[in-house]
C-alpha cells in the first residue's frame, strides 16, 4: 500500500494507494493495474484518464468533509475502471461524473451509493459512448437510501454507438423491512439494528482496508 | 408461559383465525399441525409482534400482555421464532450481529475470546464449518445452513420460548438428526417452551412428550396428547375436516 499525499496532477501505475488530496482539484493518469482509495477527501474535481490497457478500481468514501464532487472520467481503448463510491450527506450535496468512452474495448462499472440524512444527496452518472466505437460496457448500479433526507439520482447512458452493451439499475427506498424485523427478531434494539443495515450498505461496494481505514462513520 | 385468550387474527383486515385459545406452559412443547395454508405460519409471526398481522383478544407471556410489545420487545422477554425460509443480510456477519445482541442484552463489552470459543463450539455440535461464524447472515447458504445459522443465533441468545416453523422441511437425513439433536440438548439444559410447526415426525419423535394442536377452518379444531400426532400421519387431515365444519356450524 503507498499512502500518497498528492497534489494537482498524479501519474499512477501498477499499485494500490491510499490517496491523501491538498487541493479541491486533481487529475490522475492511470497506467497499468491501479487500485485507488480516497477516504474522506474534501475533492471538488477529480479528472481520470486511462491509458490504453489500464485496469482501474477506485473505492471513494466520503462521510466527512464531503462537498459537491465533479467526476470526469476518460477512457480511449482497451481500458477498465470500477468505480465504487458511497457518500453520506447530511446537507444539499451533488455528484456528477462524466464518463467519456472515446474508444473500443472498454469497461465501464459505476456503483455509487448515497444515505440521505438532511437535504437533498443529488447524484447524476452519465457516460457517453462515442459512435463508431466498439466493444465497450457500460454499467451503472446506484443504490439511495432516504434516512432523513431526500435523494436524487439519474442514470444516463448516452451510446452513439450499435457495439455497446450498456445497462443501468437505480433502486431509492428505505432500510429493508424484512432485514430490520429480523434483527430486532434478535434482540438487537431499533438504533443499533439500523446502524447494522446502514453499515452494511456503506460498505457493501467497499473492501476491508477502506472499513479498515475509515474506523466506521 | 404463553397463553392465547380469545384471539382473533387477521391480516390486511381479512380474518385468519377466530376464537384462538391454547396455553403453553414452561418447559413444554407443543406442536401446531395443519393443512398447507390455514395459517401455522402467521400464528408464529403474530406471537413474534409482525406488524402486518392484527389482533384482537390477549396474547399473554409470562402473564403479561404483549399484544403491544414490538418485535424487539418480544425477543428481550426471551421469545425466538426461526422462519420457515430464514433471510439472508449482505454485509451483516453473523459475529457482529451476535456480538451487537449480547452487548446490548448484558449491557457490556462482549469478551471477544469467550465469545469465538463458544460459538466455535456450537459450529461444532451443529457441524457447521467455523467459517460461517465470520461469513455475511445467510448470504449464500443453502436452505439446511440457514436453519443451522439460526440454531447457532439461538444458542448464543438464550431464548425462553422458541418458534421453530418448519425448521424440519428441506433437510437431509443428516442434518434432521443434527438439528433434532441440538434443540433437544438446548431444551434439556435449559428447560425453555418450545412451539413446532410441522408436517413430519422426523423432528417431533425426538421428543418423549408433547402436546398437539390441529388448525383448520379459521379455528383451532382439536388438541390432545402425541397420540393425536401419530393419528394425524396416519389418517391424513381429511377425517378432522367434519370437526373443523361442526365446530364452524356452532
Amino acid at each position: 500500500m503507498n499512502k500518497l499525499l498528492v497534489s494537482d496532477i498524479i501519474d499512477l501505475s501498477n499499485g494500490v494507494y491510499d490517496l491523501t488530496c491538498q487541493n479541491k482539484e486533481l487529475e490522475i493518469n492511470i497506467l497499468g493495474d491501479v487500485t485507488i482509495y480516497l477516504i474522506n477527501t474534501s475533492l471538488e474535481l477529480l479528472k481520470i484518464n486511462l491509458n490504453k490497457e489500464s485496469n482501474l478500481t477506485v473505492y471513494h468514501l466520503n462521510f466527512q468533509n464531503l462537498k459537491d464532487l465533479k467526476v470526469d472520467v476518460y477512457q480511449n481503448n482497451d481500458s477498465k475502471i470500477i468505480f465504487n463510491s458511497t457518500f453520506i450527506n447530511d446537507k444539499n450535496r451533488d455528484l456528477l461524473i462524466n464518463n467519456y468512452i472515446n474508444g473500443n474495448n472498454n469497461v465501464s462499472k459505476l456503483n455509487i451509493r448515497c444515505i440521505s440524512k438532511k437535504d437533498l444527496a443529488q447524484v447524476i452518472i452519465n457516460v457517453f459512448v462515442k459512435s463508431n466505437t466498439k466493444n465497450n460496457i457500460a454499467l451503472e448500479d446506484l443504490k439511495g437510501i432516504n434516512n432523513g433526507g431526500l435523494i436524487h439520482i439519474e442514470p444516463n447512458i448516452v451510446a452513439s454507438s450499435n457495439e455497446v452493451i450498456a445497462n443501468h439499475l437505480t433502486t431509492i427506498g428505505g432500510l429493508n423491512k424484512d432485514e430490520l424485523n429480523y434483527l430486532l427478531s434478535k434482540k438487537i434494539s431499533e438504533e443499533e439494528s439500523k446502524k447494522l443495515l446502514l453499515n452494511s450498505f456503506i460498505y457493501g461496494n467497499m473492501d476491508d482496508y477502506i472499513k479498515k481505514e475509515s474506523g466506521g462513520e | 408461559m404463553l397463553e392465547f385468550i380469545n384471539v382473533n387474527l387477521y391480516i390486511n383486515e381479512q380474518e385468519l383465525f377466530s376464537n384462538l385459545n391454547f396455553k403453553i406452559n414452561p418447559n413444554e412443547i407443543h406442536v401446531f399441525m395443519g393443512k398447507n395454508g390455514v395459517g401455522k405460519s402467521s400464528i408464529a409471526n403474530a406471537i413474534m409482534g409482525n406488524k402486518a398481522y392484527k389482533i384482537t383478544g390477549d396474547i399473554l407471556y409470562n402473564g403479561k400482555n404483549i399484544n403491544n410489545l414490538s418485535i424487539y420487545e418480544r425477543a428481550k422477554e426471551g421469545i425466538y421464532l426461526i422462519n420457515q425460509s430464514p433471510i439472508a443480510i449482505e454485509g451483516v456477519t453473523n459475529a457482529e450481529m451476535l456480538r451487537v445482541a449480547l452487548a446490548e442484552k448484558n449491557q457490556e463489552r462482549v469478551d471477544i475470546f469467550k465469545f469465538n470459543k463458544e460459538l466455535e463450539e456450537i459450529c461444532q455440535k451443529l457441524d457447521l464449518d467455523k467459517s460461517f461464524i465470520h461469513r455475511e447472515i445467510n448470504v449464500g447458504c443453502s436452505g439446511g445452513e440457514r436453519k443451522k445459522i439460526e440454531l447457532l443465533h439461538m444458542w448464543m441468545l438464550k431464548p425462553s420460548l422458541i418458534i421453530l416453523d418448519e425448521i424440519d422441511s428441506g433437510l437431509d437425513v443428516d442434518a434432521i438428526k443434527i438439528v433434532a439433536n441440538s434443540i433437544k440438548e438446548y431444551h434439556e439444559k435449559y428447560h425453555p417452551s418450545i412451539i413446532i410447526i410441522t408436517h413430519s415426525n422426523t423432528l417431533i419423535n425426538t421428543f418423549s412428550n408433547y402436546y398437539v394442536h390441529l388448525f383448520d377452518d379459521k379455528k383451532l379444531i382439536k388438541s390432545g396428547d402425541k397420540t393425536l400426532a401419530k393419528e394425524i400421519l396416519e389418517k391424513g387431515f381429511k377425517d378432522y375436516q367434519d370437526m373443523a365444519n361442526v365446530i364452524s356450524e356452532n
